[in-house]
């Protein structure tokens, strides 16, 4: 009638993978980044479609200053100057949307009005940025015309007025895209987070699970049922497995989305399969210490809320190395990213952050490995200790000495 | 301290004693002298007992005696500081939890669970195929009248149903070894009949029972042996009969006809008086029932009902507790 070791470790852990992988809390946590990745996409290229990139069609220029006012093809192409009266009567026959007035004030005074139909509101995303391109160009009528009553040659004007064309390139003169610059920042940033974030929403799913067994008394019927060390084996296991899902679906969707998004935004993220695979055995190596820290946390709170405020505590090493995200691109050479990429608690994101910026030392990725693999196994066999001799203290908390005692297997 | 009465026969290590040329069975469980400390408080002292095949055990004390710790270290849940315990003949393990069913009093089910799902898991880990599992979860509450209830959630049923279906998970796997700690706490006398039955049934097929419970006219209706603790330490042990005769005071009343009501007329008592037609006799020391029976017998007495007077489980748990010094007899 008894059962091997191994069986009541599956046993457990498939209950747990079931019970928790059926949460609604788990399929809408799930499925919440690919459905968010859709949305977004949905709304970049609506509002890529439909951008007019700048300014489209005529700007309508009516001058009442004294200076006279021509428009320039290089700097300004759109401008058509027009009198009052026919950009009134564009307005009112609704073949114009607005007009720009300079009035006698200026340039005694800066002041240039934007001419728009009394029933305009605040205006679309899409007339805000039509606007920001036609005050450029009106501005560069503007000074074109003053600089070339005052005399410049318009070749001169030309030069002085053409607006920079800046481009980011290597060492070696191939160009970067701005959006490959940021991404350059914001893809480790965001490949630690999502895997850090996975770690503890699957820790949590741990501490939920021994906590609610201890709440609803049903921890003891277990504990005699079946030993402790099996049954916190297969926690860990099931619920390790039901992260490990939910990586997995965000892993598909980052792999599905990472070519739109470079067709999108003219970028080249790329996440090579060692990376990932890498990535994988951190995510496990770190879900696998927090897990047990979560795990025996959750058997030495009196009550839920007591373990969601003890195991936060932990939570704050975690995130260290994402606060530290610019040190990690500037200097990964740097002796405090080898500080947070060995110890314990900072180790699963340091890596993880390492992992994705290209560059970084493969020692220290593998001592973060040793120092990672090192501590779970210490952890592990305390936890187990922990929960042993802590789990039935219901609404109680275990002193010092009772900690001591289990760690040291006098419990 | 004394000794269990089984010490002598019974090897820890799980071999068979052989008295006689005959293998002792060996008791499904085996406590020799074991203490727990929690911090600086002992919470079991020395204890000693043993849990016999058929039996129900009534394990009582009152609240913070230690009785939950002592169970716990049975189950292997906890371990003793010192001191040995045998379950089936061996040191308490993995190997003995496929054979024993536990009902704490702390208890609980998953609530956003059918309860059927539940037990069926609880059986599984003690060593059923999750499909036999279900199977027998569902006969069993069927028994207990929870038929019409398979499907519902935890949360869903009553408190009662809720007993009644952790009383399932208790014996689902069909245990050689019960221990149930207050069962029929917040039952109704119906629903609490039903589960006595079933206790009992439990003992009938020869599964050892060890029952914690506060409400003594349970313990001396349901119980075959007593073990009373108080502050860790064993203060009775014995039989429902011997503890309660240990504590009769030696009176007798007897009713028939002819009875002498002279004390002097009978060696065997020290007074005499008469009561609605009965008479009450009071032992002299060192005398037994037995000798005024026989007395009766000779003399031209017609007994037509002899009882030894002896207080309820209550009233001798009041007294134990209390210190009464009778309780050494029977400790």
């Amino acid at each position: 009638m008894n059962l091997p070791f191994v069986r009541l470790v599956l046993l457990v852990a498939r209950r747990d993978y079931l019970r928790t992988v059926r949460r609604r809390g788990f399929l809408a946590g799930t499925l919440l980044l690919p459905a968010s990745m859709v949305v977004l996409f949905t709304i970049s290229s609506f509002v890529g479609f439909q951008s007019p990139g700048g300014v489209e069609g005529p700007l309508l220029v009516v001058n009442e200053s004294a200076v006279p006012l021509q428009p320039d093809p290089a700097i300004t192409p759109n401008v058509v100057m027009v009198s009052r009266e026919d950009a009134n009567a564009g307005l009112a026959d609704e073949s114009v949307s607005e007009y720009f007035l300079v009035p006698e004030s200026w340039p005694e005074q800066p002041n240039i009005h934007l001419v728009v139909p009394p029933t305009t509101g605040s205006g679309s995303l899409d007339a805000l940025t039509r606007q920001q391109g036609a005050r450029a160009q009106v501005e560069g009528l503007l000074r074109v015309s003053l600089l070339r009553a005052a005399g410049l040659p318009d070749d001169s004007l030309t030069q002085a007025l053409a607006p920079i064309n800046l481009t980011s390139v290597t060492p070696a003169g191939e160009p970067v895209s701005e959006a490959s610059v940021a991404a350059g920042f914001i893809v480790p940033y965001v490949f630690t987070l999502i895997f850090v974030l996975s770690i503890f929403i699957t820790s949590g799913y741990l501490l939920q699970s021994v906590t609610e067994e201890k709440e609803n008394r049903v921890v003891e019927i277990l504990l005699s049922s079946i030993p402790a060390l099996p049954l916190m084996a297969g926690k860990v296991l099931g619920l390790g497995a039901a992260g490990l899902t939910q990586v997995a679906i965000w892993t598909a969707t980052a792999i599905v989305a990472i070519p739109l998004v470079n067709q999108q935004f003219s970028v080249d993220i790329s996440v090579s399969p060692v990376t990932l695979a890498l990535a994988m055995l951190f995510f496990c190596l770190g879900y696998l210490s927090y897990g047990a820290i979560f795990a025996a946390v959750g058997s030495l709170a009196p009550g839920a809320r007591e373990a969601q405020q003890y195991s936060s505590f932990f939570g704050f090493f975690a995130v260290i190395p994402l606060v530290a995200t610019p040190l990690f691109l500037n200097d990964p050479a740097s002796p405090i990213v080898a500080a947070l990429a060995l110890l314990p608690l900072t180790a699963p994101a340091a890596a993880l952050e390492l992992l994705a910026i290209p560059g970084s030392s493969p020692l220290l990725i593998g001592a973060s490995l040793v120092s990672q693999l090192v501590f779970m196994a210490i952890a592990i066999i305390a936890a187990g200790r922990i929960f042993r001799a802590t789990l039935l203290l219901y609404g109680a908390q275990p002193g010092v000495r009772r900690i001591v005692g289990a760690l040291t297997g006098r419990a | 301290m004394p000794r269990i009465d089984y010490a002598d026969s019974v090897s820890l290590t799980g071999q068979q004693a052989i008295e006689g040329g005959v293998a002792a069975p060996v008791p499904p469980v085996v406590v020799d002298g074991i203490w727990k400390r929690f911090g600086a408080t002992d919470i079991v002292t020395d204890l000693a007992f043993d849990v016999r095949p058929g039996e129900i055990l009534g394990f009582l004390g009152p609240n913070g005696a230690g009785k939950t710790t002592t169970m716990r270290m049975i189950l292997d849940i906890i371990r003793p500081d010192r001191g040995s315990i045998s379950v089936f003949g061996k040191p308490p393990g993995v190997e003995h939890q496929g054979r024993t069913g536990y009902l704490p009093e702390e208890r609980g089910l998953y609530r956003d669970v059918p309860a059927v799902d539940t037990l069926a898991y609880f059986g599984a880990l003690r060593g059923l195929p999750l499909g036999e599992a279900r199977s027998r979860a569902r006969g069993l509450l069927t028994e207990v009248g929870l038929g019409d209830s398979i499907g519902k959630k935890a949360g869903e049923l009553s408190r009662g149903m809720h007993q009644k279906a952790q009383l399932v998970a208790t014996i689902i796997n069909d245990p050689d070894l019960l221990i149930v700690d207050e069962p029929f706490q917040g039952l109704d006398p119906v629903n609490a009949t039903m589960l006595k039955s079933l206790l009992v049934a439990q003992r009938d097929r020869g599964v050892a029972v060890v029952m914690s419970t506060h409400d003594m006219e349970d313990a001396q209706v349901l119980c075959d042996r007593i073990l009373l603790i108080d502050k860790g330490r064993r203060l009775l042990y014995g039989t429902v009969a011997d503890i309660r005769r240990a504590f009769s005071d030696g009176a007798v009343e007897v009713v028939g006809k002819n009875l002498p009501i002279d004390a002097t007329a009978l060696q065997s008592v020290t007074h005499a008086k008469t009561y609605d037609g009965s008479v009450r006799y009071l032992l002299r020391d060192g005398a037994s029932a037995r000798d005024l029976f026989r007395e009766l017998g000779e003399s031209q007495a017609d007994v037509e009902r002899f009882a030894v007077e002896a207080p309820n489980l209550a009233e001798i748990f009041i007294r134990t507790v209390a210190g009464d010094q009778r309780a050494k007899a029977v400790a």
